[in-house]
């Protein structure tokens, strides 16, 4: 096993370990907000931390700013539809309240 | 190497049958936008690893394909919701 | 080893296919749905299909979910309020539909599995030698492309792409003929959104510049016309979305001529061939590659246009509110 074959290895059971601890906290967090807060950051991190590994794996220039891309899109569309969902639903809540004090 | 890197699938692949299971339970619309999220990001995974296993980087654009094509759903379905909510708004 | 990774993937794809066709609730399918067209995309993956699985991302996961949501607006009733008149309306209808399914299950049933029988048995009867691949192979270098795929689609059998890009405007003259029965009020929220407004600006010049490369590399590897169409017809759902539909704000013979630009230049091409001697589509082979490259970027602007144009049609906007009412 090389030297980069090893920093794969690592790379990707780091990200695997992030993934796990997205989806569990998607089935354990108690509501929405939470569960959007462990996902989110969870598994854009595992995500990136598999990219690296891949990215070190493949070895090539080109495919490593493809994989770049990869994850810089990836952040800024979960990023985005957190925000989109986080906002929908508490103006959600807001409104319900709302009517329901009235 | 090879070996590992199926490992590493099948285990992103168990994640995304566990996150169906919030899928079922819901309890609200955002829950199952959320799941798709998890869906995504984890698919992406994959793929990367997938790319490695087969060293075939034809499949980085499957990748990014599904990257950019994401943020329309969300964004669709965001406006849908702001839709409808405008409708009911309206009637009551 | 790897009959791990396949025999998961299927157990998910079949579980997931049924789940989506058996959920009781039409948001709970449309998830599933997502989710299933990840899973097949990643069969595709598998099974070396590079091609297919852009197609199954940029189609069923991209814009089949963008209209499947949109079809989800009017039928899933989210709000209590909206349950009078037009939800009674709408539960007599799915009795008689009920009842209309009762009267036709044997025939369906029978019909299903004769198509499962035909389907088992195509499956059992695959050629041996691969098919057709090693004829294709064989008149690679005379295509004027390096990619088998695109070759087959734009050379070898260019006829059935001319008649699949006719397909799509047909589909869109459907949806000219019912289309804007519903008309909704133009949605302003992107303009106050400042963070929305910036990822629409981010993502409309990535999604032209990578529509673009596949449109270019489907020439050496996996990507083409289709995939590339609907790339950049995202963008004009994401203006149209955005409160800014481009489609309706070009002039309308200019829209015509971008519909249908793809199809017609194809048949002209096709009519010079057969009046210069040659078969229709039988490309001059010193001109091939361009030809085939010219043929794919008119075609999928024109798809592309296509797509925006039925998105944008099923979706229509007004400005002023009274006029949100349906206009039956």
């Amino acid at each position: 096993m090389t030297i980069h074959e090893l920093i794969t290895v690592i790379l990707l059971v780091v990200g695997c370990f992030f993934f796990l601890a997205g989806t569990l906290g998607v089935l354990r967090f108690p509501d929405l907000f939470s569960r959007l807060h462990a996902l989110t950051k969870a598994d854009n991190l595992g995500l990136g931390f598999i990219a690296a590994g891949m990215a070190v794996y493949i070895a090539s220039p080109w495919a490593a700013l493809k994989i770049f891309f990869i994850w810089l899109f990836t952040l800024l569309a979960s990023s985005t539809s957190c925000y989109l969902i986080a906002r929908f639903q508490k103006e959600q809540e807001q409104t319900k309240n709302g009517k329901e004090g009235e | 190497m090879n070996g590992f890197f199926i490992i590493v699938s099948v285990f992103l692949l168990l994640n995304i049958a566990l996150g169906l299971i919030r899928v079922w339970r819901g309890p609200t619309v955002a829950d199952r936008l959320l799941t798709t999220q998890l869906f995504g990001t984890t698919g992406m995974a994959i793929l990367l690893v997938l790319a490695g296993y087969s060293k075939d980087l034809t499949l980085l654009n499957v990748a990014i394909t599904f990257n950019v094509l994401a943020i329309l759903l969300v964004i669709s379905l965001f406006q849908v919701w702001k839709k409808r909510r405008e409708k009911a708004n309206d009637d009551t | 080893m790897s009959v791990l990774i396949d025999g998961l993937l299927a157990i998910l794809a079949i579980y997931l296919a049924l789940q989506s066709l058996l959920a009781p609730r039409l948001i709970k399918s449309v998830f599933l749905f997502f989710a299933f067209g990840l899973a097949l995309a990643l069969a595709w993956v598998r099974l070396g299909a590079v091609d297919v699985a852009i197609t199954e991302a940029a189609i069923a996961s991209g814009f089949l979910g963008v209209l499947f949501l949109d079809a989800l607006r009017d039928f899933s009733p989210a709000f209590p309020a909206k349950q009078k008149n037009p939800e009674a309306a709408h539960n007599v209808l799915v009795k008689n539909n009920t009842k209309s399914l009762l009267l036709s299950r044997i025939p369906l049933g029978l019909g299903l599995g004769l198509f499962l029988l035909i389907a088992l048995e195509a499956v059992w009867k695959t050629p041996e030698g691969g098919g057709l691949t090693a004829a294709a192979e064989a008149f690679l270098p005379e295509s004027g492309v390096e990619h088998p795929v695109t070759a087959v689609l734009l050379n070898f059998r260019a006829y059935d792409t001319w008649l699949e890009i006719g397909v799509i405007l047909m589909g869109l003259l459907a949806i000219f003929a019912v289309g804007g029965i519903k008309v909704y009020r133009k949605p302003n929220m992107a303009a106050q959104d400042p963070m929305l407004r910036q990822v629409i600006m981010f993502f409309t010049p990535v999604l032209f510049l990578f529509g673009a490369f596949l449109l270019y590399f489907g020439k050496t590897g996996p990507g083409g016309a289709f995939q590339a169409a609907v790339l950049w017809g995202a963008i004009g759902i994401l203006l149209h979305l955005g409160g800014k539909s481009i489609i309706e704000e070009i002039p309308r013979w200019l829209r015509q001529l971008i519909l249908t630009v793809g199809i017609l230049f194809f048949l002209v091409l096709g009519f010079l061939f057969v009046a210069g001697g040659n078969a229709l589509f039988e490309y001059p082979r010193a001109y091939a590659g361009l030809l085939i490259l010219i043929i794919e970027t008119l075609a999928a602007i024109s798809i592309a246009a296509a797509l925006t144009a039925i998105f944008a049609n099923l979706n229509q906007m007004k400005e002023d509110p009274n006029e949100t009412e349906s206009i039956n």
